[in-house]
């Protein structure tokens, strides 16, 4: 090791490392994972072309399964596909149709305001979307799980959105410290430090519209959208107020994600 | 003698499959079996808003902003004890044994209510405890917390990771009446019907803990190694003198804070149930014990 210390010692280390990063560049490493070649061929076909009955996932959620920014469709690429394969499962669910007009949760502050928490241990699983329950229930299972490996093998990169920095700093209040007094958890706890996202359960909320970030929590709080494993969402959707809400939808525009890029 | 011998083996071996396949019918179960003990009765009500008021957030203390953190000295301890905090495995490396952090329990960075909070801790220090038979100072209290939860050894009370942890504690309880107990210290207080069965703490937890915690209690890993849920047992978890280790302590806890998110949807039996299930199964040996008597003694923990 006496070899090493000194400027000798560094040109050593120097041009060992340069020669390594060479050999291993030079050498074609094999892709992690092996993709089911011909459901992403399938799926890809689906996405762009449609069919009789389903239109193209293109034409809403974008030519690379980005999303649509503007109007707040959500990004597809990258998500984990046993996420995306339940999402589509519970659009095809059956809509809520209870006949109850059903507000979003007003918080009034002059009051002291109530916790409400869900009794309900298994959620029915539902989704209510305009657009998509239509396109769910006409999916088969196959085709859904085409689709799911289409876009989990969509490669990403979002462009981070500025935000003014109290925003930024509610935001990752509620990231990183949720609302303890409102026994709110934080966000991180269960969607990764900076919105990455875990596994099937925890989509990533870095990389996605902001408005879509604001109306999917509308729709836990109104029920639209329940499809949430022990109503964890729910019970978190409860305690946003339209703030928080805004808040931490630019906190999330603001992280930077990356999905799939070599 | 061999033929003794034989003959014991066989009898051994016959009573032993008789025992087997007892024992294996009975470790069987189906995670969506509803059994008499585990059914409660359940509010039915017309909408799915359901007003449970249980916490009145008006009720809590609420420590300082963390951007509010002073920018001097005090405040350079602050922030480092609240990343020794958050992250144990990267700045208590030195200390931490096993895969958690204390915010593993200590939720929100230690500010959640009910999920034993520092800041309604700090003020009730140096205190009386019946784990160490004699009043402790705050230091000891963190040092019990790394050698028995965290399953590695105490830094000195003079060490800078103490200095920080307990500055960080000080910096959230800023305003907290000294030697006043205060609401949303501790967990919550839970009545015991029955004694703990731990085949319905295993229904519980197939169905609401596994999803997270993974089916054979071992947690959830980042890429890089480090937990993302922590695991509940073995190697990687909180050894046999933590309080977490002890059934009553742990069904305090899982009332109030789990499914994370979901405090107080648990009834107290299923709250009990599901903490002596985590309580059978093998962790770390406690370190004040004996080898010996980590593997012949009774197990710390099991009363409740």
């Amino acid at each position: 090791m006496n070899m090493i210390n000194g400027r000798s010692g560094h040109r050593l280390m120097l041009a060992l490392t340069a020669l390594t990063s060479l050999l291993i560049a030079g050498c074609d490493l094999p892709a992690s994972k092996a993709i089911d070649q011909a459901a992403f061929d399938a799926g890809e076909q689906l996405a762009i072309n449609g069919r009789e009955g389903v239109i193209a996932c293109t034409a809403c959620h974008g030519a690379n399964g980005e999303g649509n920014w503007d109007t707040g469709f959500p990004r597809l690429a990258g998500l984990h596909p046993t996420y995306l394969v339940k999402q589509l499962n519970d659009f095809a669910g059956d809509p809520l149709d209870i006949g109850v007009d059903l507000e979003p949760i007003a918080r009034d502050y002059v009051k002291t305001p109530r916790i409400y928490k869900d009794l309900t241990i298994y959620s029915p699983g539902i989704r209510t979307d305009a657009m998509m329950n239509d396109i769910g229930a006409a999916l088969t299972a196959e085709e859904k799980n085409n689709l799911a490996v289409y876009y989990s093998n969509l490669a990403f990169e979002t462009s981070p959105i500025p935000a003014d920095f109290q925003s930024l700093e509610r935001g990752l209040d509620l990231a990183q410290r949720g609302k303890p007094e409102y026994m709110m958890p934080r966000c991180d706890a269960c969607h990764a430090a900076k919105g990455q996202g875990f596994g099937a359960l925890f989509p990533p909320l870095a990389g996605q519209p902001p408005q879509y970030i604001i109306s999917q929590i509308n729709k836990w709080q109104s029920g639209e959208r329940n499809n949430d494993n022990l109503s964890m969402m729910k019970n978190v959707a409860t305690q946003l107020t339209a703030g928080d809400k805004i808040n931490i939808a630019k906190y999330y525009a603001n992280q930077s994600y990356r999905v799939n890029m070599e | 003698m061999n033929s003794l011998l034989a003959k014991t083996s066989v009898v051994l071996t016959g009573f032993t499959l008789v025992l087997g396949t007892v024992v294996l019918s009975a470790a069987e179960i189906d995670p969506l079996e509803v059994r008499p003990t585990l059914v409660q009765p359940a509010v039915s009500l017309p909408t799915n808003l359901v007003t449970v008021p249980v916490v009145n957030p008006g009720e809590f203390f609420m420590p300082p902003n963390f951007d509010d953190i002073p920018d001097d000295k005090t405040g350079d301890m602050v922030r480092l004890g609240r990343n020794i905090f958050t992250n144990t495995q990267e700045y208590g490396a030195r200390y931490v044994g096993n895969g958690l952090n204390c915010v593993s329990c200590h939720l929100s960075e230690g500010r959640q209510p009910y999920a034993g909070p520092l800041w309604a801790a700090v003020g009730m220090f140096p205190i009386s405890r019946n784990k160490n038979r004699r009043v402790v100072t705050y230091e000891e209290r963190i040092q019990d917390c790394f050698k028995y939860s965290l399953d590695g050894i105490a830094p000195t009370v003079d060490s800078p990771e103490m200095i920080a942890l307990v500055t960080y504690s000080k910096w959230l309880a800023t305003g907290v009446p000294i030697g006043v107990s205060m609401p949303g210290r501790g967990f919550a207080t839970i009545k015991k019907t029955h004694d703990p069965d731990s085949i319905d703490g295993e229904i519980v937890y197939r169905n609401k803990c596994a999803m997270c915690h993974g089916d054979n209690g071992e947690g959830q890993k980042h890429a890089d190694g480090s937990y993302m849920f922590p695991p509940l047992w073995g190697l990687d978890s909180f050894n046999r003198a933590a309080g977490m280790n002890k059934v009553k302590t742990a069904a305090t806890f899982i009332k109030a804070n789990m499914p994370l998110g979901s405090g107080y949807t648990l009834s107290d039996d299923e709250a009990l149930d599901v903490a002596v299930y985590m309580w059978i199964h093998f962790r770390p040996d406690d370190p004040r014990q004996s080898f010996l008597m980590n593997r012949f003694g009774a197990k710390p923990g099991g009363g409740g």
